[in-house]
């Protein structure tokens, strides 16, 4: 088990999503940054869905009942166990009584926690992510708070320190700035609604990502895009990355606990390869957007693959030498 | 994989640099044996070693036990894992060896002072390589 000591912003429990209930409705969740849960569960030899806790702000401090191997990816974090620092995207071991204490964030916008066999929290439709909107899955449904006892799954044998590459360096973008990311994107289906000049703001503004955006979707801030005259559309089935242009013309990404439906008009769509990035994206940070052929976009899918087809290949060698030995 | 003949040097520069006289690598097609030369040379013989000797005895070297590419710092973190002067527990963590997209650590084989980094950041090293020469706490002389 893991107690939660200290927790600062709406840390969850998710795995990578519940993707068999759209058509009633229910959003996916999941991680922001699943190519971070995937790798920490790679790096455990997990179920690469295994659950994993989300954690949007520091400081952050658990304490593990038992010994356990656990991971850290996703953002650069400075953290402890024990009081030994630990890298990113890293694996170690607790023993029973350890502290890891997570106590900044020097950049991304989430970090993940996964333990050795997963957070054993029950699967509800088919995930054990939070749904924040429902109030179900994960622990109870809501975010974690101070003394909330995660069920983990048995203890493990110890297991020696490793990392990993993180995916920002192997899938780092030519172009990105230090402060703005940049994110592709395909056209959707009211793009023609917006005359050249209101396009040509969209794509050459770097917009900022305000407060008021978290799991269910980014609030960016910028100049008015609007278009060529108002759009009234019916509710219609969204996903994941679409990018609506609300009539104020500042634009919302919907991310993991989006609505599965809306009505306002849809610009663009953030690419699936490139989610994560956005997923990775602070508070009053940059992003900018760039368009892409459909074809590029699965291109960036595979190169995303390649990645993680090259973790899992390595671990597997890891595997096989300790065997050897 | 061809081997290159770059490949050939780099091999024998690990050999040389971890004390190993002989490998041999088979793969289909292809068998290669490198063999090092380790009698004593006599150019080398001239410089008076036993002036050194005793001093480097208080030594304990931290080795890597991986071949792969040494990196004294995360890529993510500015500062290098340990510096020169430093005072390190046991098991601390030194470096890393980069290997495809694994980090494995270089760990501390004892407590004391970080005397050198001697391996060369992004420097190809093997099984054995010294990667850090720590002055460790003598229990006779204790330093804190």
């Amino acid at each position: 088990m893991i107690e939660i000591l200290s927790v600062t912003g709406p840390a969850s429990i998710q795995d990578l999503g519940r993707f068999d209930q759209y058509r009633f409705g229910v959003g996916t969740s999941g991680a922001m940054d699943d190519v971070a849960l995937r790798a920490g569960n790679i790096l455990l030899g997990n179920d690469e869905n295994a659950a994993a806790v989300e954690i949007p702000m520091m400081p952050f401090r658990v304490r593990f009942d038992r010994n356990i191997a656990f991971a850290l990816t996703g953002a650069a974090v400075a953290a402890e166990i024990a009081g030994r620092a630990i890298p990113p995207w890293w694996r170690s071991y607790a023993r029973a009584g350890d502290i890891l204490n997570i106590k900044a964030m020097s950049h991304g916008a989430r970090s993940y926690l996964a333990v050795s066999g997963g957070i054993d929290v029950p699967m509800v439709l088919g995930s054990r992510s939070t749904q924040f909107r429902g109030e179900f899955g994960g622990l109870h449904g809501r975010p974690l708070r101070v003394g909330d006892i995660l069920p983990c799954a048995a203890s493990t044998a110890a297991i020696g320190e490793l990392g990993i590459e993180p995916a920002g360096i192997t899938l780092a973008r030519p172009n990105a700035a230090a402060d703005e990311t940049i994110v592709r994107v395909i056209v959707a289906g009211e793009y023609d609604a917006f005359d050249a000049t209101a396009q040509d703001l969209f794509w050459s503004s770097s917009w900022t990502i305000t407060p008021q955006s978290n799991r269910y979707g980014y609030r960016l801030q910028g100049p008015a895009v609007k278009p060529k005259e108002p759009v009234e559309k019916r509710s219609h089935g969204i996903v994941p990355g679409v990018i609506q242009m609300p009539p104020n013309g500042q634009p919302i990404i919907q991310m993991r606990d989006a609505q599965t439906s809306g009505g306002y008009p849809k610009i663009a769509t953030v690419i699936g390869a490139d989610l994560w990035r956005v997923g990775q994206a602070r508070l009053g940070g940059k992003l900018r957007f760039e368009q892409t052929a459909y074809s590029d976009a699965l291109a960036a899918e595979d190169e995303m693959s390649a990645y993680l087809d090259r973790l899992r290949a390595n671990m597997r060698l890891v595997e096989e030498t300790r065997t050897c030995r | 994989m061809p081997i290159e003949t770059t490949d050939i040097a780099r091999l024998a520069q690990i050999l040389e640099n971890s004390g190993v006289d002989t490998i041999e690598i088979e793969e289909p097609g292809l068998t290669l044996k490198l063999v090092v030369d380790t009698r004593p040379r006599i150019a080398a013989s001239a410089s008076p070693a036993a002036a050194t000797a005793p001093a480097a005895d208080h030594f304990v070297t931290a080795k890597a036990d991986v071949a792969g590419h040494f990196r004294a710092a995360h890529p993510w973190q500015d500062k290098p894992f340990v510096a020169p002067g430093q005072r390190i527990e046991a098991g601390a963590m030194l470096g890393l060896v980069k290997i495809g997209l694994l980090y494995a650590p270089v760990v501390a084989p004892t407590a004391g002072i970080v005397d050198a980094v001697i391996a060369e950041n992004g420097a190809m090293v093997g099984y054995g390589t010294p990667i850090v020469r720590i002055l460790p706490h003598a229990p006779s002389n204790p330093l804190n």
